[in-house]
């Protein structure tokens, strides 16, 4: 029966996905299963069964005629023949999720020691032999967080070709990529709840602990958010891996009603040239910018109110550099 | 062994599936069998044609769908079912007259 439905999936792929084309798929699946227990139980081998069925199931064109499709198959055909999709199989998208998690997991500890570098100022600020220890621990963490994020950007380099080409998934890869995407959600979700918390809660040192004390309550402070950070980012970027596998089919035919009830994040779209410059560059200067106003003016203290600005900035420059189409 | 054209067979896929409806409503394979069964095996109709002639009957109101589980001999899936409305019924025995008047044609240009 696996074969049978294989088969009425692939015949069915470059299809548009419409309720009439589900229907008519839903539909002859249906007839295909009754023929084919009917011969089991009159038995027929489970291979003498499956060609019989497959022989006698007829073809496309004559569906597309009378569900005026026909020219919406013909594009389709054509489109294919133009420009091959490029076939991702099952174990191939079993490697890329692997590194995509890879990925995940050095982007997120990147941004970890990126955060928590701060707390290990504030905390040596104590007296002013300890406090260039602190400083050195900082840049120690900062270059070792670029590291991870210059690496993660790597790990999934043999992949960027996902990016550029349209690719296609068989049915069996996405049963298994949306099975593991489901088992992962619960995690996904509390690990995001966890982290949020962290976020939420990051002031409360400051509070608790007595006034004399004052770098412990703050440099507290940048380790949660460091850490909820973490957990916001990892479980994050993993899920976008699942999302990207299940969306590489043609979204508006059968084949890509996988990624259906799924919010899908578009590769960007630029408005110029230069608006993709400024948005590439945008966070490395703004780091820049934080490094330089740290050490000129060595109030740390009160620099990272820059991270808070460029992140309400930033918001500014996607709205104008990105092309939001629909 | 000769086999039947479907290009000949095609303009009369409606008329049988009709005919097998005039009897009670029934469902895609349940149809299929019956068309095998009363042509004694010599045309099986591809699932893609059935499914086809369904669309196109039902746009036409000569079919009218509806949902429902099968028989005791069933499984207890709901399938579609289809039953023939009164257009339907005209146009089948207006069918009926076309074929027996193109029987009449043919024939004569038969030589047995």
């Amino acid at each position: 029966m696996e074969t049978i439905k294989n088969y009425l999936e692939s015949m069915f792929a470059s299809m548009p996905n419409t309720p009439e084309v589900r229907k008519a798929k839903a539909e002859l699946l249906q007839m295909m299963e009754d023929k084919y227990n009917e011969l089991i139980s009159e038995g027929t081998s489970e291979n003498a069964a499956v060609g019989t069925v497959i022989s006698e199931f007829g073809n496309l064109d004559e569906l597309a005629e009378s569900l005026g499709l026909t020219k919406e198959v013909e594009v389709a055909r054509g489109m294919e023949a133009e420009m091959p999709r490029r076939f991702i199989s099952l174990d191939e998208a079993k490697t890329y999720l692997s590194n995509r998690n890879k990925k995940a997991l050095y982007r997120a500890l990147g941004i970890l020691l990126l955060i928590i570098s701060v707390s290990f100022v504030i905390l040596m600020s104590t007296s002013k032999a300890s406090a260039l220890t602190g400083v050195a621990m900082m840049m120690f963490s900062i270059a070792i967080g670029i590291g991870f994020l210059v690496y993660s950007s790597f790990v999934d380099h043999e992949w960027k070709f996902m990016r550029r080409e349209s690719c296609s998934i068989d049915m069996n890869t996405a049963a298994y990529v949306k099975d593991k995407q489901r088992g992962f959600e619960p995690v996904r979700a509390f690990c995001v709840a966890i982290g949020v918390v962290l976020c939420v809660i990051c002031w409360t040192p400051n509070i608790l602990i007595p006034f004399r004390y004052e770098p412990l309550g703050a440099g507290l402070m940048f380790i949660l958010v460091g850490f909820g950070v973490f957990l916001i980012v990892y479980p994050n970027s993993i899920a976008s891996g699942f999302e990207r596998i299940l969306h590489v089919n043609e979204a508006t035919t059968i084949s890509g009603q996988y990624a259906n009830g799924s919010a899908y994040v578009k590769p960007t779209k630029y408005k110029s040239k230069t608006a993709q410059t400024v948005v590439e560059v945008y966070w490395p200067t703004v780091t820049c910018l934080y490094l330089i106003f740290s050490f000129l003016t060595f109030r740390w203290d009160l620099t990272w109110i820059i991270w808070v600005i460029a992140g309400v900035f930033h918001r500014v420059v996607m709205i104008n550099c990105v092309d939001d189409e629909d | 062994m000769v086999e039947i054209s479907s290009d000949v067979i095609r303009g009369y896929n409606d008329t049988m599936i009709l005919c097998i409806l005039m009897k009670g409503p029934s469902y895609g394979y349940e149809i299929s069998k019956q068309i095998k069964t009363i042509s004694e095996e010599k045309y099986v109709i591809k699932e893609t044609t059935l499914y086809s002639a369904f669309t196109r009957m039902e746009k036409n109101e000569f079919i009218e769908s509806f949902v429902a589980d099968p028989g005791p001999d069933g499984n207890g899936k709901k399938r579609t079912y289809y039953r023939i409305t009164e257009k339907g019924k005209e146009y089948y025995r207006e069918k009926c007259e076309e074929w027996a008047l193109t029987k009449d044609v043919i024939e004569k240009f038969i030589e047995h």
